[in-house]
């Protein structure tokens, strides 16, 4: 930490600063210097750029950006600050991307919705948003959203002429006279959800992949801004609906953080509880449509049946299935009235996992079949890990000790015993193994957490139906939080900003996994076959949800 | 062969009427199946443990739109179709069904048998190009590509292996082989029929060799432009290669229609249901391959072994079953 401090007082900075265990917070007074710091600091380790955020402060006419740099291995992150000039004209700053790969999209996505020019990038151009937004801006605190709803047809008919000159750019370019084409894998492709790859072949072999994101761009960082501090857990929690409570637990600490409250220890258990149910219910789809990808159901079917006793605890505890908005700033929803029926339906969650485990080993786990397409397939060393920064059971596939329940314990896994599960090869089918492998240990970490309710419970620590929740205040003072957690698909990153008395965040950026795992798809498949397609897409986990936000 | 039988075969029995109840049944029986392993419920509602769903599904296909897409060859487009299900169909009086026609013999009794069954099983993977050719979308291109590559490798163990039992009775008519198979005989055509099986397989494009019409990779394959009346005929077709298929195994390997204390079609049904319930259980637990992994399984192994198997069955003929 010494050392990442020292290179970064060697640069002109307004302050470098301390923030929680494992970040370095500073802010650069020139924008020009910010290239040289970046190089600085990756000779002492800092490889990986986390995301870019920029901020639109529109009073003090400028916008701050935020990136987030990260150590992946020694766990040393630095979280920089830059203010570039807000006029549309002089909005630019150097692109980061030509030394962190990792940035590539995030500043593509910044650009986008904020406007900042990022010099020097390899290929600027608009993402995510569709093209009625183009040199819009949308994330401004100027942009006028109903204005903008108003033209709903002129919008909808720039969307059309667009697909369309793009797709006769394609048959002119690439003409009939070869075996080469373009296919649209998606978005209504059976396998590819709503994404499209526009993949370029010969015969059927791969030569490019080139995606086409934000056809479930929902502008989520925008509308959290319209609700109140709790109503916002509604619209965070749809950033992927597999995974439901984390992104909750997320932006929770980020707002406690800002509120300086600390929860009670029930709801802290009972946020690893939550999460790990939700984790379990994420991968049981991901391990089941990995197989899926190969045209093999059974697997998927079988998951499905397990995880809706796993969708029965979140049911028995909120009501809802699947968007339970159980989580919110200052604990836990609900109280448990009832702790004891609670912990019995985990556990009839825990045994119907645990009879078809066996089954599940022989006929999914060791498939001979299964293993001759993915053994030795796609396969991601350490360093693709911190270049493109591939996050969760990714990169512990990979065998990167990567897991932010360890390095920057968050509710009560501080207090449980815990372990980096990681695979060696790094190819697809470890990237099904892990998955398998972290099922088992959110199960261990259920009990855990179980046992330590039932003793706190029992010696009176604990009130179950009193503790759930502390009092948040309504308004919130200044300031900014970054918040972390180990998502189902990898870590989750918030940065949430609040101004004096506010009822509502000012800006909360959300940083998903799939964002850089849908980055990588086109070093993992060119050169492979056309068949290959669904099935390392598959293997990376890729949710839409997250990854257009 | 007079009139009224002739119409009664084309029809009834093993005609029209027989084909269209075995692909109701044999949909069915499949959906039911993997739902079972699946552990979901299948059909449920449309009649006994929804046996009718099949017909409601097929009946609702039939009102619906049979759509020409702007940039295909019209009368390729819709040809097809048609002819598939005939040439699917046509190998049906080739093959021994009951004892109750023709005294047990094929309806056209022809020392040619196996040589028909291999042509007419062989013919229908090109006119499957031509539909993915005709559609003229590149999705169906590619399955027809896909269906060409994996037809013109799975054929050569397929016939070879259908060669087998011809070998070793010296004959070529189905009614002699099936005939002439005793248990012995049986035991020593097992490595032929297991290779012909897994031929089958290919030729069926049932998985893991299901390459040509890979879901989640090129979409539906060559039938993805096709809708209402087309589909219905293309997948009428595909079944009635399916019952063709696996009914020329049993009267090849294992002995057709004869069956213990009285020979029956009920036997022949018995044993094409069972080599179902195998299609069906290798479909549940077994991934797709992938195209070249497929192409070389069929050249380095399967079309070696069904050579080898030749041998085999030359040496028995010679020492063990004697001249």
């Amino acid at each position: 930490m010494d050392r990442i401090k020292e290179v970064l007082n060697k640069f002109d900075m307004e302050y470098v600063e301390d923030y929680k265990s494992t970040w370095i917070k500073a802010k650069l007074k020139n924008k020009n210097d910010l290239l040289k710091v970046i190089e600085s600091l990756k000779e002492v380790g800092v490889k990986t750029c986390s995301t870019v955020s920029p901020t639109d402060f529109i009073d003090e006419n400028r916008i701050e950006v935020n990136y987030f740099l990260e150590d992946l291995f020694n766990k040393k992150n630095v979280w920089l600050k830059v203010d570039v000039d807000r006029d549309l004209e002089k909005c630019e700053i150097d692109s980061i991307t030509p030394l962190m790969p990792s940035a590539d999209w995030h500043e593509l996505e910044s650009f986008s919705t904020f406007g900042v020019k990022f010099k020097g990038h390899p290929n600027l151009r608009y993402f995510l948003i569709s093209s009625d937004y183009y040199g819009k801006f949308p994330f401004r605190k100027d942009f006028d959203w109903e204005a903008h709803e108003q033209n709903l047809i002129e919008n909808i008919n720039s969307i059309s002429d667009e697909f369309f000159e793009d797709y006769e750019k394609n048959e002119k370019t690439i003409g009939h006279e070869e075996s080469k084409t373009v296919l649209n894998w998606g978005p209504t492709h059976p396998a590819s959800g709503p994404i499209r790859l526009k993949v370029f072949i010969n015969g059927e072999n791969v030569e490019k992949i080139d995606a086409d994101i934000g056809y479930v761009w929902r502008a989520l960082e925008n509308l959290v801004e319209r609700k109140d501090f709790v109503g916002s857990i509604v619209a965070v929690e749809r950033i992927c609906f597999m995974d439901n409570p984390n992104p909750m637990i997320c932006y929770s600490q980020a707002v406690e953080e800002i509120a300086g409250k600390e929860i009670t220890p029930f709801a802290k258990y009972m946020r690893v509880i939550l999460g790990e149910v939700g984790r379990i219910a994420s991968h049981l789809i991901s391990a089941g449509s990995f197989f899926g990808t190969m045209g093999l159901q059974t697997f998927l079917m079988w998951n499905l049946d397990i995880r809706e006793y796993f969708l029965d605890v979140l049911e028995d505890y909120s009501g809802a299935r699947i968007a339970t908005a159980s989580i919110e700033p200052g604990g836990v929803r609900y109280p448990l009235n009832d702790y004891k029926a609670w912990f019995e339906t985990i556990q009839k969650a825990i045994d119907k996992f645990e009879s078809v485990k066996a089954d599940i080993d022989d006929i999914f786990i060791k498939n001979p079949l299964m293993s001759s397409r993915a053994k030795g397939n796609g396969i991601f060393t350490l360093n693709d890990v911190e270049e493109y920064y591939l996050a969760g059971p990714i990169a512990r596939a990979s065998g990167a000790k990567i897991d932010v329940r360890i390095d920057e314990p968050y509710a009560a896994y501080g207090e449980l015993n815990i372990n980096y599960v990681t695979c060696e090869n790094g190819d697809a089918r470890d990237r099904l193994y892990i998955i398998y492998k972290e099922i088992m240990q959110s199960i261990d970490l259920i009990k855990q957490a179980m046992k330590k309710i039932e003793e706190g419970i029992e010696s009176g620590e604990m009130n179950p139906t009193k503790d759930h929740l502390i009092r948040m205040p309504r308004r919130m003072p200044a300031g900014e939080a970054v918040s972390r957690v180990e998502w189902a698909r990898g870590e989750m990153l918030m940065h949430l900003v609040t101004t004096d008395k506010s009822t509502s965040p000012y800006r909360l950026k959300m940083r998903a996994p799939s964002v850089n795992h849908t980055m990588v798809l086109n070093k993992l498949i060119s050169g492979k076959t056309l068949s290959d397609i669904p099935l390392l897409y598959g293997s990376m986990h890729i949710c839409q949800g997250d990854l257009d936000r | 062969m007079s009139i009224g039988a002739a119409l009664f075969y084309i029809i009834v029995f093993p005609g029209l009427l027989f084909l269209l109840g075995w692909t109701f049944f044999v949909f069915y029986f499949s959906r039911k199946t993997l739902a079972y392993v699946h552990k979901r419920v299948g059909p449920h509602f449309n009649g006994p443990a929804g046996s009718l769903q099949t017909f409601w599904d097929i009946l609702k296909l039939l009102t619906k739109e049979s759509i020409t897409p702007k940039s295909a060859d019209p009368y390729l487009f819709n040809i097809i179709p048609i002819i598939v299900p005939l040439i699917a169909a046509l190998p049906v009086i080739l093959i021994p069904w009951t004892p109750l026609i023709n005294n047990g013999h094929g309806i056209l009794d022809t020392n040619y048998g196996v040589l028909g069954l291999v042509v007419l099983i062989g013919v229908e993977p090109f006119l499957l190009f031509l539909t993915g050719f005709g559609s003229n979308n590149k999705y169906s291109f590619l399955g027809g590509m896909r269906i060409l590559a994996q037809m013109i490798s799975m054929e050569a163990p397929f016939f070879l292996s259908a060669l087998s039992p011809a070998l070793l009775f010296g004959t070529m008519n189905l009614y002699d082989i099936m005939f002439s198979n005793t248990w012995l005989t049986t035991l020593i055509l097992l490595p032929g029929a297991i290779i012909f099986i897994i031929a089958m397989l290919g030729i069926l494009e049932q998985p893991p060799f299901n390459v040509p019409d890979a879901e989640q990779e090129i979409v539906y394959g060559f039938y993805t432009e096709y809708a209402g009346t087309n589909y219905v005929l293309l997948k009428f077709a595909e079944f009635t290669e399916i019952l063709v298929v696996s009914a020329a195994a049993v009267t090849l390997f294992f002995g057709g229609y004869r069956g213990i204390f009285f020979d029956s079609f009920w036997w022949l049904f018995f044993k094409i249901v069972l080599i179902a319930i195998l299609v069906v259980a290798i479909r549940a637990s077994n991934p797709r391959l992938r195209l070249d992994q497929m192409l070389k399984f069929t050249w380095s192994w399967l079309t070696p072994l069904a050579i080898l198997n030749l041998v085999w069955i030359t040496f028995a003929k010679l020492y063990i079953v004697g001249v």
